[in-house]
Order: C-alpha cells, then sequence, then structure tokens
C-alpha cells in the first residue's frame, strides 16, 4: 500500500466508524472496496491488517456500534470478506471477529438485517470469503447455508439472485479439491456441506410452491452453466428423476426456468447421455408453442444432438409461419413449411388467441430462426422458399394487402394489419434470408413486398428503416450476370422503381426517414459505384441534387449523412452532371469546406473531416489537382474548431498526407519493431517544405498541448512518426541554435503552459528537425496514456476527498443535476 | 388477483440512475433508463441481466418512457438500446428527443475519449437509438398498442420534462420523473389533472426540505458575480451544455442589462448555440412570462453573452465564463479553472452537484492544494463558492402533487431512505393512503380490483323501469339478470333473452323436503286433512286439491304418502321453485308442526 495511503487510513476508518459522520458520496464505499480488493489481490492480507490495525479496529467497532447505517455494515461484511479470502487472514479474524460478523450473533439477528444493503452485504462478504476449505467449515459451524436458503425467497430481486449464486459457490467449494477425482458420482459420500445443498434442492424441486421451483432450477442452472467438474455428473444423475416428474404436471411450473436450466446441462453434458435428449423431447412436447421456442433454439445451436430432436426442435420454431402459410395460401400450391403436417392446432390456437399471444408468438418465431440463419450448425436442408414465402405473407398481411379466403387467414389478418412489432421482425428476418438463395418469383415477391413497404404511407420511421437494411442487404446479395460485371435484370429493373421512392423519402418530413435514406444511399453507392446500370439510374434520378440539398438540412444528423453520401457519389464521379463535371465538383469542395468551417454542430463538421480523409487517401481527382493547397485549407478550419474529434480528425487526415509525402508507417503488428522506415534525405526536404507551406507542424504542436487529451496523443504520434522518418539522416541543415528555433521553443513552453494565442509563425524545415529533437515527445506520449482523471482516480484522492467531506456535507448532499 | 408490480433498480432509495419496472395487467413498462455518474465500469448502467433473463428485451418490455434529458434519467438508453438489445418503442417528449443526444454525445466524449473508458456507446448509437424515439406532445393520448397508452404531462424541472400516465383498462401508474412545482426563470410549475391513478411514482430529492425561495438564491449568485467583476476578477461557472446553463444566461444577461454591466460573459462550447436553439424552438414548453414576452423579445437570443475563444482566457480584465463539463472533469473548464485557480481576486462557481473523482468534487469539499498530473500541486486560490439551482419539487410541492393527483397508493424513488421514511409518514398521516419505498431491486406488488365493463340489454332497463322505480344517478339500485359472455364481451340480459340467444332450455330447479306425520289414516285421508289445513291457514294463497291426491299452493307440491316401515307415520313430500322459496320454508315448518286435530 502507497504509504500515503496507510497514513490517510487511520482517519479514514475513524469517520466511517462515527455514526454522526454520513458518507460523501454513494460510489466512494464501492471505490473502496474496489480498491482493497486490488490491494489484497497484490499481497498478503495479514500483513495489511498488522500493518494498519486500524482496519480490524473499525470491523470491531462497526459490530459494537448501534447506530451505524445499513451503508457502513453492509461495507464491513463485504471489506471482511476480502480480506477473509486469504486462509492465513482468515484464521487471523476466524476467532472473533467472523463469527460475530457472519453468526447469529452479528446483523443477522439485528433490526439492520431488514435493509436490504445488508443482507446483500453479507452475501457479498461469504462469497468472497469462500475460497479455501476452512472457509466450508466456517459456513458449517455458523450456520450460515440455511440463512442463505431462506434469502433465496428474498424480496429484493438482488440478494435473492445472489444467494443462490453463494450457494453454487459453496456446492461448487465442497465438491472441488483434492478427493474430487475419487469422489463417487453416487451422492451418499459427498461432503455434508454439498448433500445438505443438493438435499435442499431436491426438497425444493418436489415443491408444490412455484417460487421454490423456480429457485431450485435457477440454482441448478447456475451450476450446470458455471461449474465444470466431474461432480456435475452426478448431480444431474440424481436429480434428473426430479426435473423429468415436473413435467408430468400441468401446466408445466417454472417453465421459463425449466427450459434454462435443460439448456445449460445440454450444452455441458456429455453427448451420449440419451436420458437427456428423451427429457428435452418431452419438454418440447410438453410446453406451449410460446414457452417451447427458446427451447427449441437452444436445441438447434447445440453442437451434438440427435437429428429426431433437431427435427423436432425445428418444427416448432417453423410451426407458427407454417399456420400462416396455411392461412394465407389461395390455393394448393406448393408443399408448405412442414411436410405433411398442417398447422399444429395449438399453435392457430395461440395465434388466434388475442392479438398480443400472436404477435409475440410470430416476433418470436421470426427472431429465433433470424438467430439460426446464419450458424453453420442450422438444419440442413434449410427451408429457404418457404420461409422467404411466410415473411413475405406476414408483411402482406400486415400491410393488409394479403387477401387471404379461409377463416384463419382472415382473422390472423384483422389482428396483424398494422402491427408495427411485427413489421420490425419480419422485415428484419426477411433480411437476414438475403444469405440464402431463392427462386427467382419469390425473390421479385421479396422485392415487390419491400417496394411495397417503402413507398406506402403507413410505414413507421422503425419500419422504413428497417425496410432500407432489408432491401441493401437483398441487392448486395443479388446475383451477378454471368460473365458479366453489371447487374442482373431484375436488379437493373428494381432500381428504377426504387430511385423514385428513396427520392421521395429524402423528402420525408421527419428526419429519421431522410436519414436512414441517406444512410441507404451511402451504402449503396459504396458498393455499386462502379456498375454502369447503377451509375446510369441514378443519374437518371434526382437522388444526387436532393442529397447535395440535405446539405443544408435543418437537421444535424441529416447533415451529417448528406455529407457524408455526398462524399461518397463524389468519389465514384456521380455528383456531376455529365456536361460540366469540374464545376460540379469544384462546387462540392467548396460547399463542404464551408460546413467545416461555419455549420454550428460537431456531426458534419466530422463527417466532412471524415470524407476529406478519404479523398485524400483515395487520389479524388479534385483533391490530387492540387493536394497541397487542399490540405493546408483544411488543416487551417480543422485548427480551429471547437469539437475536438473534428481536430483529431485533421491530424488523421495531415498524417495520409505525410505518408503520401514520406511513406507508409511502420507495421503495426506488436511484435514487430513499429519504426518506419527513414525517408531518402532529398523526399525529406522536400516534403519538409510542403508541410511547412501548409501549416502542418503549426497545427500539430498547437495540438500536441491540447485540453483534450486524444487530441494530443494523435499530434504525438504524428509527431513521433515524423520525427523517426526525419531524424537519422542528416536532413535539412538543422538550425537548432538559430534565433528562430528558440522563439518557436519559447513558444511553445507558452502553450505548454496553456497560453495558446501567440500564433507559432512560419517554420522552417531545418528548425522543425530540431524542434522535433528537443521536445521531449516519448515523455509526453507516456503521460498521455494515462486516462485524464487518473490523478482524480487514484486511491489516494478518494481518502483525502473522503475525509475533506466530512463537515462540509450538510450543504451539499443529495442533490443532483 | 391482477396486480401492479413496480420494482426499481435504480433510484430506489438513491439519487443515483433511475430506472423502474412497472408491470400493470400484463404490460411491462420501463421508466427511465438512467446512468450514475460516479462509476466509470458497468457499475454505472442499471443490471438489466434482471430483464433479460425473462427473455428477448423486446418481447418482455412494451415499452421505455423518458422522462426528462438528464444522464441520470435518460444516460443508459444507447447502451440498453444499443448493446443490450431492445429494439421496441421509446417515448418522451420532443424537447427531450431533440436535447438527449447532446447530453449522450458529450458525456460520451468525456467518457469514451478522454478517458479512454471502453464498452461504451458510439455516436452512431446515440443516433440510432433516437430513431427509436416516439415523441409524444403534452396531455396527448399515445396508443402503444391496443390495451397500453400513455399521457405526458408538464413537469417544470428542465426543458422537455414531463410526467407520464401509464393506463391499461382501468388501472393506471403515474410517474412523475424529477419535478418542480414552483416556476423559475425559464419554465413553469409542475402540474396534473385529478386522474386518480392506483399509484403514484414520485421523486423524493428534497423529502424533508421545504426550499427557501430561489430568488434568494439567484440573488446571492447575481451579488457574487457582480462583487467579483467589479474588483476586477474572472468568475468560472461550470455547466453541463443544457438546464442549468440556460437559467444562469437569462438571470445573468438581465442583471447586465438593468446594471449596464460591460464585462463580457462568455459561453465556452459550440454545443450551446445548439442548445440555445432549443430552448428558443420549444418556447412553448417554457414558462408564461417568457411566452409572453417572445414576441417583443426572445429571452433566449442573448446581447451581452458571446461565444468563447480560447484566447479569451488569457486577456486581462474582469470576465464570466460558462464552460462546460460541470463537474470540472476534464477539457475546457478544467483547463481554465488551472488558469484562474492560483489568483483569489477570481471565483468559481459550482452551481450543481459533482460526483467523486473529479476536481469540482474536490474543491467543494474544501481541499485547496490539489495533486495534477506529473506530482504537480495547483493551489487553489480563488474563491470557491457551491449554489444549488437544482429545480425540485420541495415536501411542500410532493404534498401539493399527491393532493392534486388523489392516488391509491404512493410509491417514493430517487431520494435517500431516512428523509424518504419521513415523507412516507407525512404522506399515509395526510392523505390516509399506502406509500412505499422499495430499495433497488425490491417489488411492490398492488392488487388491484379489475373493472371489466359490461353492458345492459335495453329490454332489461325497459322492465326495470316498468316496474315503476326512475333511476337515480346518485343511488346504486339492484339489478337481476342474467351474465352472459359472447364474443368476448359482457352483456347483462334478461334470463328469457340468454336462453334464447344461447338457445338453451330452461331447466325447473325444485327444492325437496320429507316431513314425518304421525298419523295412522290413510294417504289420501293425510292429504284432505293437510288441504284443509292449509287453507284454513292460508287465506291469500291459492290452495288446490288435485284429483290424484297432492295438495298444491301456487308452484308447491304436496304429497303424502305411506312410510315403508312405520305404518303409523305418513311422510309429506314437499317439493317447490325457488320463486316461491320464501312459501316453501314457511309451509315446511307449518307442517313440521303437525296438523290439528280434527275435530
Amino acid at each position: 500500500m502507497d504509504p500515503e495511503c496507510s497514513r490517510l487510513l487511520p482517519a479514514l476508518c475513524a469517520v466511517l466508524a462515527d455514526p454522526r459522520q454520513p458518507v460523501a458520496d454513494d460510489t466512494c464505499l464501492e471505490k473502496l472496496l474496489d480498491w482493497f480488493t486490488a490491494v489484497t489481490e497484490a499481497g498478503s492480507s495479514l500483513l495489511l491488517l498488522q500493518e494498519n490495525p486500524c482496519l480490524v479496529e473499525l470491523l470491531f467497532h462497526v459490530l459494537k456500534s448501534q447506530d451505524l447505517s445499513s451503508r457502513i455494515l453492509s461495507f464491513s461484511l463485504r471489506l471482511a470478506g476480502i480480506f477473509a479470502a486469504q486462509e492465513n487472514c482468515f484464521q487471523y479474524l476466524q476467532g472473533e471477529l467472523l463469527p460475530m460478523l457472519f453468526g447469529e450473533v452479528g446483523p443477522l439477528g439485528g433490526a439492520a438485517w431488514t435493509a436490504p444493503a445488508v443482507r446483500s452485504g453479507w452475501i457479498q462478504g461469504l462469497r468472497t470469503l469462500a475460497q479455501h476449505p476452512s472457509a466450508l467449515h466456517f459456513l458449517a459451524a455458523c450456520g450460515a447455508v440455511d440463512t442463505i436458503f431462506s434469502l433465496q425467497g428474498d424480496p429484493s430481486l438482488f440478494v435473492a439472485s445472489a444467494a443462490g449464486q453463494l450457494l453454487v459457490h459453496i456446492l461448487d467449494l465442497a465438491m472441488r479439491g483434492p478427493a474430487e477425482g475419487r469422489r463417487s458420482l453416487q451422492a451418499c459420500d459427498w461432503p455434508a456441506c454439498a448433500q445438505k445443498i443438493v438435499g435442499h434442492i431436491e426438497d425444493s424441486l418436489c415443491s408444490t410452491a412455484i417460487p421454490q421451483v423456480t429457485q431450485a432450477l435457477s440454482v441448478l442452472t447456475t451450476a450446470f452453466g458455471h461449474c465444470h467438474g466431474l461432480w456435475t455428473q452426478g448431480l444431474w444423475v440424481r436429480l434428473s428423476p426430479l426435473v423429468a416428474r415436473l413435467l408430468e404436471k400441468d401446466p408445466v411450473p417454472a417453465s421459463h426456468s425449466l427450459v434454462d436450466l435443460l439448456l445449460s446441462v445440454a450444452r455441458s453434458a456429455p453427448s451420449s447421455d440419451r436420458g437427456l435428449w428423451e427429457t428435452l423431447a418431452q419438454t418440447l412436447s410438453h410446453l406451449s408453442p410460446t414457452q417451447a421456442g427458446p427451447l427449441a433454439l437452444g436445441i438447434l445451436k447445440l453442437q451434438d444432438c440427435p437429428q429426431v430432436l433437431r427435427t423436432q426442435a425445428f418444427g416448432i420454431l417453423l410451426q407458427p409461419l407454417a399456420c400462416v402459410l396455411e392461412a394465407a395460401a389461395q390455393a394448393p400450391g406448393p408443399p408448405g413449411l412442414l411436410e405433411g403436417a398442417a398447422g399444429d392446432s395449438m399453435t392457430v390456437d395461440t395465434l388466434l388467441s388475442s392479438k398480443s399471444a400472436c404477435v409475440g408468438l410470430l416476433c418470436c418465431a421470426l427472431a429465433h430462426l433470424g438467430l439460426l440463419q446464419p450458424l453453420p450448425q442450422r438444419p440442413s436442408p434449410w427451408p429457404q422458399a418457404p420461409l422467404l414465402g411466410a415473411a413475405v405473407t406476414i408483411l402482406r398481411l400486415c400491410s393488409g394487402s394479403a387477401a387471404p379466403t379461409s377463416d384463419v387467414g382472415g382473422r390472423l389478418c384483422a389482428i396483424l394489419v398494422g402491427c408495427g412489432r411485427v413489421q420490425r421482425a419480419a422485415l428484419d428476418f426477411l433480411g437476414a434470408l438475403s444469405q440464402g438463395t431463392g427462386p427467382q418469383e419469390l425473390v421479385t415477391q421479396v422485392f415487390s413486398v419491400l417496394l411495397e413497404y417503402l413507398v406506402s404511407p403507413e410505414s413507421s420511421s422503425m419500419v422504413l428503416k428497417k425496410a432500407f437494411q432489408a432491401t441493401l442487404r437483398w441487392l448486395l446479395s443479388s446475383p451477378k450476370t454471368p460473365g458479366c460485371c453489371d447487374l442482373d435484370p431484375h436488379t437493373q429493373l428494381f432500381l428504377t422503381e426504387l430511385l423514385p421512392v428513396l427520392q421521395k423519402r429524402l423528402c420525408s418530413p421527419c428526419w429519421e426517414v431522410r436519414d436512414s435514406g441517406l444512410e441507404f444511399l451511402t451504402q449503396m453507392t459504396r458498393h455499386w459505384g462502379g456498375q454502369a446500370g447503377f451509375r446510369q439510374a441514378l443519374l437518371a434520378s434526382e437522388v444526387p441534387e436532393l442529397t447535395k440539398q440535405l446539405l443544408r438540412d435543418p437537421e444535424s444528423y441529416v447533415r451529417a449523412s448528406a455529407v457524408t453520401a455526398t462524399g461518397q457519389l463524389s468519389s465514384w464521379g456521380l455528383c456531376a452532371s455529365p456536361e460540366c463535371p469540374g464545376a460540379q465538383q469544384e462546387s462540392l469542395l467548396v460547399e463542404l469546406l464551408h460546413i467545416l468551417s461555419t455549420d454550428s454542430e460537431g456531426f458534419p463538421r466530422r463527417a466532412v473531416m471524415q470524407v476529406f480523409t478519404e479523398w485524400l487517401r483515395d487520389g479524388h481527382a479534385d483533391v490530387a489537382e492540387d493536394a497541397e493547397r487542399f490540405v493546408a485549407g483544411v488543416l487551417q478550419a480543422a485548427s480551429r474548431d471547437l469539437d475536438w474529434e473534428v481536430r483529431a480528425q485533421g491530424l488523421e487526415l495531415a498524417l495520409v498526407f505525410l505518408e503520401q509525402l514520406l511513406g507508409q508507417r511502420g507495421s503495426h503488428c506488436p511484435y514487430a519493431e513499429a519504426l518506419p522506415e527513414t525517408a531518402p534525405p532529398g523526399v525529406l526536404a522536400q516534403a519538409l517544405q510542403v508541410l511547412c507551406r501548409v501549416q502542418l507542424f503549426e497545427f500539430a504542436f498547437r495540438a500536441l498541448f491540447d485540453c483534450d487529451r486524444p487530441v494530443a496523443q494523435k499530434s504525438c504520434d504524428l509527431l513521433l512518426f515524423l520525427r523517426a522518418k526525419a531524424a537519422p539522416c542528416g536532413g535539412p541543415q538543422e538550425a537548432g541554435d538559430s534565433p528562430n528555433v528558440a522563439s518557436v521553443e519559447a513558444t511553445l513552453q507558452r502553450w505548454q503552459a496553456g497560453e495558446q494565442g501567440q500564433p507559432l509563425g512560419y517554420l522552417e524545415p531545418g528548425a522543425v528537425v530540431a524542434l522535433l529533437r528537443s521536445v521531449d515527445l516519448e515523455g509526453l506520449r507516456d503521460t498521455l496514456a494515462e486516462s485524464s482523471d487518473h490523478v482524480e482516480k487514484s486511491p489516494q484522492s478518494l481518502l483525502q476527498d473522503m475525509l475533506a467531506a466530512v463537515g462540509v456535507l450538510g450543504e451539499n448532499e443529495a442533490d443532483c443535476y | 388477483m391482477p396486480e401492479i408490480r413496480v420494482t426499481p433498480l435504480g433510484a430506489g432509495q438513491d439519487v443515483g440512475r433511475s430506472c423502474i419496472l412497472v408491470s400493470i395487467a400484463g404490460k411491462n413498462v420501463m421508466l427511465d433508463c438512467g446512468m450514475h455518474m460516479g462509476f466509470s465500469d458497468d457499475r454505472r448502467f442499471p443490471d438489466f441481466s434482471y430483464i433479460t433473463r425473462s427473455g428477448r428485451l423486446t418481447d418482455f418490455l412494451d415499452c421505455v418512457i423518458i422522462s426528462h434529458f438528464h444522464l441520470d434519467h435518460c444516460g443508459a438508453l444507447p447502451y440498453f438500446s444499443e448493446m443490450v438489445g431492445y429494439d421496441g418503442p421509446i417515448y418522451m417528449t420532443q424537447p427531450t428527443q431533440a436535447i438527449c443526444p447532446i447530453l449522450l454525445e458529450d458525456y460520451r466524449k468525456i467518457a469514451v475519449d478522454k478517458k479512454g473508458e471502453a464498452n461504451f456507446f458510439t455516436s452512431q448509437m446515440i443516433k440510432d437509438c433516437m430513431k427509436k424515439v416516439v415523441a409524444v406532445h403534452l396531455h396527448q393520448t399515445v396508443q402503444v398498442d391496443d390495451e397500453l397508452e400513455i399521457k405526458a404531462y408538464y413537469a417544470g424541472h428542465v426543458l422537455g420534462a414531463a410526467m407520464f400516465q401509464i393506463k391499461v383498462g382501468s388501472e393506471s401508474v403515474v410517474y412523475t420523473g424529477d419535478y418542480n412545482m414552483t416556476p423559475d426563470r425559464h419554465l413553469g410549475a409542475a402540474w396534473i389533472d385529478k386522474c386518480r391513478p392506483n399509484l403514484l411514482i414520485t421523486e423524493s430529492t428534497y423529502a424533508t426540505t421545504i426550499r427557501d425561495s430561489k430568488r434568494c438564491r439567484e440573488r446571492d449568485f447575481l451579488k457574487k458575480v457582480h462583487e467579483t467583476v467589479e474588483r476586477g476578477g474572472k468568475v468560472l461557472i461550470p455547466v453541463f451544455a443544457l438546464g442549468r446553463a440556460q437559467e444562469l444566461c437569462i438571470l445573468l444577461e438581465t442583471f447586465w442589462e438593468r446594471m449596464d454591466l460591460k464585462a463580457p460573459i462568455y459561453f465556452s462550447t459550440g454545443l450551446t448555440e445548439k442548445a440555445n436553439h432549443y430552448y428558443k424552438l420549444f418556447i412553448p414548453w417554457t414558462n408564461q412570462k417568457i411566452r409572453k414576452t417572445f414576441v417583443q423579445r426572445n429571452m433566449f437570443e442573448f446581447k451581452h453573452i458571446k461565444a468563447f475563444d480560447r484566447a479569451f482566457a488569457d486577456s486581462p480584465g474582469p470576465m464570466v465564463v460558462f464552460a462546460t463539463p460541470g463537474m470540472l472533469h476534464a477539457g475546457q473548464s478544467l483547463q481554465i479553472f488551472r488558469k484562474w485557480a492560483g489568483n483569489e481576486k477570481n471565483m468559481v462557481i459550482m452551481p450543481g452537484y459533482c460526483v467523486q473523482g473529479t476536481v469540482g468534487h474536490k474543491i467543494l469539499s474544501g481541499q485547496r492544494k490539489l495533486e495534477m498530473e506529473g506530482r504537480q500541486v495547483l493551489e487553489v486560490k480563488m474563491q470557491v463558492e457551491y449554489m444549488s439551482f437544482s429545480a425540485h419539487a420541495d415536501a411542500k410541492g410532493i404534498m401539493q402533487l399527491v393532493g392534486q393527483a388523489e392516488p391509491e397508493n404512493v410509491l417514493l424513488v430517487h431520494g435517500e431512505a431516512k428523509k424518504m421514511e419521513f415523507l412516507k409518514q407525512k404522506i399515509e398521516q395526510e392523505f390516509r393512503v399506502s406509500c412505499y419505498m422499495p430499495a433497488n431491486g425490491e417489488t411492490v406488488t398492488l392488487p388491484t380490483s379489475p373493472s371489466i365493463p359490461v353492458g345492459i340489454s335495453l329490454g332489461l332497463l325497459k322492465r326495470e323501469m316498468a316496474q315503476g322505480l326512475l333511476p337515480d344517478a346518485k343511488k346504486p339500485r339492484l339489478l337481476h339478470g342474467t351474465l352472459i359472455m359472447k364474443d368476448s364481451n359482457f352483456r347483462l340480459v334478461s334470463s328469457e333473452q340468454a336462453l334464447k340467444e344461447l338457445g338453451l332450455a330452461e331447466h325447473q330447479l325444485r327444492f325437496t323436503c320429507r316431513v314425518h306425520l304421525h298419523d295412522t289414516r290413510k294417504e289420501q285421508e293425510t292429504a284432505v286433512r293437510v288441504y284443509s289445513h292449509l287453507k284454513s291457514v292460508l287465506k291469500d294463497h291459492c290452495v288446490q286439491h288435485l284429483p290424484d291426491g297432492s295438495v298444491t299452493v301456487e308452484s308447491i307440491l304436496i304429497q303424502a304418502a305411506a312410510h315403508s316401515e312405520d305404518p303409523g307415520t305418513k311422510v309429506l313430500l314437499v317439493s317447490w321453485t325457488y320463486q316461491d322459496e320464501e312459501l316453501g320454508s314457511y309451509l315446511t315448518s307449518l307442517l313440521k308442526k303437525g296438523l290439528p286435530q280434527a275435530s
């Protein structure tokens, strides 16, 4: 422990033990515990207590004091747990203190126990303490396990959940250890503590009270999820008959927890356990369609699992969609989702029972199938075509464009029409299905329903966003015409219908819609900017012009997206009309520069910097024409910006420029020496001249002392890179002693002190090299590597703050934002 | 039994991060999704694992409601929606929707970029989250789905702050968020109608305080600023971009105007321009005075307050600077503080609360020698002042709101346990309603009586009218009928109509009773004796002796039979319908007394 902290500790303990001194900030005690955890992890707890007797005194004092706050009591219990986690320190405290803190005589029997914070502290203290065999004896001796049993039903969720976890921890601790390998699967020769816990779980599983069954199931779920000892197999052998018996009840109690447990066991059990598979199959058939969905998904995600069970599980997920398909069928068509099995009556009942049940079941089925789709272990063959059909049908039912003739179809239509939740889920699912192929006729239907949603005035902004996302995924996955790099005719046709819709959406009164439209356009252009068909269709539309107009949108998010979109369009030459390309491009550059220097908000300015950096990196024609002038202009604007992210992006652009002049930076491989190679002297001299002309150094040196750490960090990296390139060779004549360098150094010192008013003035390349040598860049880099509040966050600062807060609390307490 | 369940994940007996789960008539709603600025790890967010355990979030939660833009109420929202995976609707007022991203962005920059914290949301996530927001207007009933509806009421506190009523059928909960019952410089007082919710969830920050007039605090503030400027000093006011900053700006602007002061006032960040823009845009949300004068002059178009440039900090002479962030965490406010701290002529005014681990917290607790980077020590000679301008209802205001809404139960959040205890007792005594104060993680369950709408057939009502009693709205009256459920609707109809509608035949239900009589005569003679006796006793009733030997009185049938074992005893079999239940009972008791001896 830091000597300064050690010095402050007695005073702090005295404050904590004084009931008249409320603790300053509710985070302080938590942070104090974090610190003690770190200290004890790094060294001996026993030594810590011996060197700082005030800590043990504090714990004794807490026990004696009657009117301490529950927060301090909870803190003390947790603190004692941290110390006692080391066995020798446990022995040291065991005699008197620990039984008094955690036993019947302690807070457990007092009025303080009514505070959930104290019960939580008691559990957390024991959880931390229970790390060694001695702790097990202690728990048994003080009767803690029975208290934990009762805390499982605590009115506080946090306490109840922590109690369950602590039981698992104790069980694991009891079962692990040197005897583990020799321990038989028969529970009769398990340690007494473990037997007691398992006995309690057995009783709970047989209970008629559902909360108790739930508690037992969740303890077991945690055990199978977190403990990987051999003993868990024995536990399952012993308890599985009781779990299976739950399935005989109607309705199945605590079904959600039961599903969690079975999946947890299935993930940890060897694949040869036939009994387990039978239980899973039985559970699938006993649960309602809504309850069975998560179990079915879990089974299908398992690596090894019998095919029969997988088929059963997949059937459950498909069932709701199969019902929808069947209900909406106009005439007997191709085989549905589930061969032979018409819509299961229970599923149909659920779908039609109420709107919320129908929406819930469909959303779950769609989400589960969407999650399954990209997985390698998804069922094979994957019924891509019927699933596509189902997604399209659901979307049509929701939009009201389907006209089912059956009774069930009609009722489904009435339930689903206009339902945003199902629309969103179905669009997400449809997007996920774009990863597979489908018959052309169905793909055409997909595009048609997507277009319907994009056009519909009924579509909410979130539905439109999802429709755009799904459309993008389908467009990007559409097949290329063999032997041709252009778009296939269907896609081409779709584009001509899509662009007028996009055009309309870009004029939406809702900023969310305009923004989603622009994001869609940017992505589409990024992928297809080079495709003749896309270019032709886009240029024939008013989309590029509208996008440009959105640079002046009242909403800053939209302006930023418009900047990104026009930047992307321009990169592919799609901003210009074919007649006079130069003039249009020039005006865009000017317009973006104007946004950079005048927009009152950060997002558009940041977007401009990103576009400019991309343009410079990719050699955009207008930038390449006079890169020097471009960089000078941009850096000048960025250096004045109030938003530090713009300034940081300015440094990124400067770095790209540097790399273009001097060559790439070294490898970023952490195992390789990252120093860049030096540049040849001729190139370097020339480059430095250019850098001086664009005033890059003024920008970089100013940024080096920026009040925002990432800017300073980036600048430091840039200058280090430059120094490594320039330093070893003589380069231009160094001018270390010239008056110019001396005055610049003086200015830099003032900047470092926070006075940044004075400009640096024009720098000669020689002076730059000299400066690069004289500034302690490595030192700065190390300082900047620490978070900007590391001093305030230090333990010493915490102790000082807690001490300083004593007495001034009355005035400032309990205020908030 | 239907019930309302409330579980705070945050703001339960603390003033940390508000996040309250409410289950009402099967619908689950999250009220606020706040962040604790005092932590820099996952503890800053509410522990959402307690919700994710119940399955997919979007399926479990029907909606999220955000009361106002302060980070302790909305700071975890992008994390919840973009990282934990909630994809459903989020409701807030329009000003909150506009201002929320500014503050989230402000904090993201401090957290991620300046402190280098990982696992924090990005700008894109903030935007994507805001796209899920559905803006609500005051007093507009918004239908979340077919059953769940919400309605916003004005809460004062900050621009756009709202209280929300959540209603499913006849059950309702009101959540206040933070509110202020007294108008201030730029906002009005909170107001709610007499909505009589089953439960009112109210903040209780100042549960035991009766706050002094805000005017006093304002005067004090202006005096201190004025004195410092007069003696040539500089005043630094660290603020968050939005909220208190605007209130103090109006205060200084009017004071400068009145006193004709010349010292410059600066606002340090571009963010505030946007903030002021929103205050102008949402004029209807401000108080009456601002709204009235708006036509002549917009209060938010400041004449004396100019944008700040970094170079100004070094300029000589007095000035007042508003700089972000508000707790002197980092950035510009901290940079200016470092420059000015050494001069005793200067002053820093902290207008709000500072969490531990910030320079603001240190100087407020009186520390005057601050360790800076590289073991440097900064000596704070400038004056340090704390002035709370937070706009919460005090104890009086809370009681006023409870009186206004007339809830059946009250639940306190967003306050300290000890103070809540006091207020709880006061509410229970004064309003005779139950008051709860759950800790975080504790669930309060309130049983509610379900109200099921039932339609009454016109025929039934007409029949009641025909009985001559005119309906009286103030007096409840008993009405007999048959309750039928058809197509998920309940209707009360006459039994004849029920039979007809349901296609059922009526069953006769008869009560029977055996009465033993000592009589050695034959059955027929016993029947005659019974007839004669009843005829003489029941003068107003129709008593008949039927040819088959049985006796009837109205619907009551009496037959005499021989006793199987005892020839000296006769058994009278009496049966009657439920319409004549009274008469039937009377007759049996009469017959049990025996027949009069033949004269």
